[in-house]
């Protein structure tokens, strides 16, 4: 063999070693959840896991219902707002790339997609303390309901302030990428700017558009930090649906947090079992996303 | 006339791209815009329906009349339904349907009352691009699935469904085979008779084929105007002579 050929066979095992060793912890990760957390899911079946109560340390077996509905509630009302901020800012980040105040604004949404999240979910704790006493008694007096301190509001409220970057981003990205003639095109077709971007460009760069959507709700669905001071959590089911946004709620990643660190065996491991079951959702969610992406 | 341009002069940043051109273009018939590379063609069709106006640092001056009325005073909306436009590369909306490509301008600038009239709209403009045939049994299939002769054709019926005024058509054969071009240069001929078409081409042969009208630019200027037959036959200025005859 030549040497030039050698060092060409070096390089690709070297590559190749690189690539296991980066997917390596990943593999081992997921391997580990899924080898404890699937026999802690199976000892009580899967309906059973997915809707009972949180064990007390008296008792066998337990579930994650309460988290389970917190997170799907709070990653719902988190997205719904996330996307409302996040894909308009990102429609004008990509539209109007070549604008100082876009470019600013880029900068700033690039700080605030490394930032440490549970300062988001303190600044939403702050806003609480100052917003509620104003607004409560509008909401007793509008709806006959109050919302607490810590509630699935504040904790969804969190969770979109950490998504709006991502979508922003990915979104902007996908209307940067759109080739002149289809620009062209969708203004040509409308005089009406807003059209032009939020219905033609829209329908055009769609795919990448649900793709961060989509990457952005499996972000938030898997975050703790934002949620320990606005969730708070909770181990029970609540009467009325509406005490799931007054309230404080559970969250799968709250629970994992809270379970993972005590010293009984059959808390530990459900909270396994919810690892499980959230590394399941938030894997769904990215294999959807890549799906919609590549169609 | 149906448009009429004086003094027209267009900037991006400091570069002047077009130099204060004046020109009459007459109702039905076919106006071909030539010129080499960077003389302005393009730009020129853009400030017509006001597309330029997307374009950061650009600077228009000079007057722009539709039918006796100022361009730069209509109702943008209004405009780009009376004026539009076909691409030099086919640009179908992606994911969109063929249905959908040709249904989404009537829809959103609301030209069809009801659902009925909006899918007679359709096959209409359809029929008039000469494609209704070719897709009518596959409407709701991706336009992306037609060939570029096809969607060349389906850009154009979404234009015609709007039933403008004028067609401006930027090089529209330019990545096209022959007999693709053969199709849209036909549909040209044809459709002058209810609307007027300013042709942009950097190629001699086909503003012979198809227009009535020709202008030559050169730089960003008008260099000359006249009939098509005058204009190739007997080009009053040297740099039409060499450009029609293939020197530059």
């Amino acid at each position: 063999m030549s040497r030039r050929a050698l060092v060409d066979k070096a390089g690709q095992a070297l590559v190749v070693a690189l690539a296991v060793l980066g997917a390596l912890p990943v593999v081992l990760v997921i391997v580990d959840i899924y080898a404890k957390g699937i026999p802690a899911i199976a000892r009580i079946g899967l309906v059973e896991f997915l809707t009972g109560l949180p064990p007390t340390p008296l008792d066998e077996a337990g579930g994650i219902g309460p988290a389970l509905v917190g997170t799907l509630v709070m990653a719902v009302m988190g997205a719904a707002m996330g996307i409302a901020v996040g894909f308009p800012l990102g429609v004008y980040l990509g539209a109007y790339r070549h604008e100082r105040l876009a470019a600013v604004s880029q900068s700033f949404i690039n700080v605030l997609v490394e930032y440490p999240t549970i300062a988001v979910g303190l600044f939403v704790y702050a806003a609480m303390s100052l917003a509620l006493p104003a607004v409560n008694p509008v909401l007793r007096a509008l709806l006959g309901v109050e919302v607490s301190q810590f509630s699935g509001l504040a904790g969804a409220t969190a969770l979109a302030i950490v998504m709006v970057p991502y979508v922003a981003i990915f979104t902007a990205s996908a209307y940067a990428s759109v080739g002149r003639e289809l620009w062209e095109a969708a203004h040509a077709i409308t005089g009406d700017e807003a059209k032009a971007l939020f219905v033609v460009l829209r329908k055009a760069a769609w795919r990448a558009i649900l793709a961060s959507f989509l990457i952005g709700t499996a972000k938030i669905m898997g975050e703790t930090a934002p949620l320990l001071f606005t969730a708070l959590g909770n181990d029970y089911y609540y009467a009325s649906p509406h005490e799931y946004v007054t309230g404080p709620v559970g969250a799968v990643p709250l629970l994992i947090y809270y379970m993972a660190q005590t010293n009984y065996e059959v808390q530990n491991e459900v909270a396994y079992g919810a690892a499980a079951v959230l590394i399941t959702l938030v894997l769904a969610v990215f294999v959807l996303a890549r799906a919609a992406s590549r169609r | 006339m149906s448009l009429r341009v004086k003094g027209l002069t267009v900037s991006f940043g400091g570069t002047r791209v077009l130099d204060g051109v004046d020109l009459e273009v007459p109702r039905n018939a076919v106006f071909a815009v030539m010129g080499p590379s960077g003389s302005g063609k393009s730009t020129l069709l853009r400030v017509f329906n006001r597309l330029i106006e997307i374009y950061p640092d650009v600077r228009v001056e000079g007057e722009v009349y539709l039918d006796g009325a100022d361009i730069f005073e209509l109702d943008l909306q209004n405009l780009r339904v009376r004026v539009q436009m076909v691409f030099q590369l086919p640009n179908p909306i992606p994911n969109l349907s063929i249905y959908e490509n040709v249904a989404l301008g009537l829809k959103l600038n609301r030209l069809a009352r009801s659902r009925r009239e909006l899918e007679e709209r359709v096959r209409r403009a359809l029929e008039r691009a000469q494609l209704w045939d070719e897709v009518r049994d596959r409407l709701g299939s991706p336009a992306s699935k037609l060939s570029g002769g096809q969607q060349q054709r389906l850009v154009l019926a979404r234009a015609l469904a709007f039933e403008p005024e004028v067609l401006l058509m930027d090089e529209p054969t330019a990545n096209l085979d022959p007999v693709n071009t053969a199709k849209i240069e036909e549909l040209m001929v044809e459709l002058k008779r209810e609307l007027t078409i300013v042709l942009v081409t950097h190629y001699p042969p086909q503003a012979a084929r198809v227009s009535d009208y020709v202008a030559f630019m050169y730089r960003g200027r008008i260099v000359e105007v006249g009939r098509a037959g005058e204009i190739f036959t007997r080009p009053r200025n040297e740099l039409t002579e060499r450009y029609v005859t293939g020197k530059i």
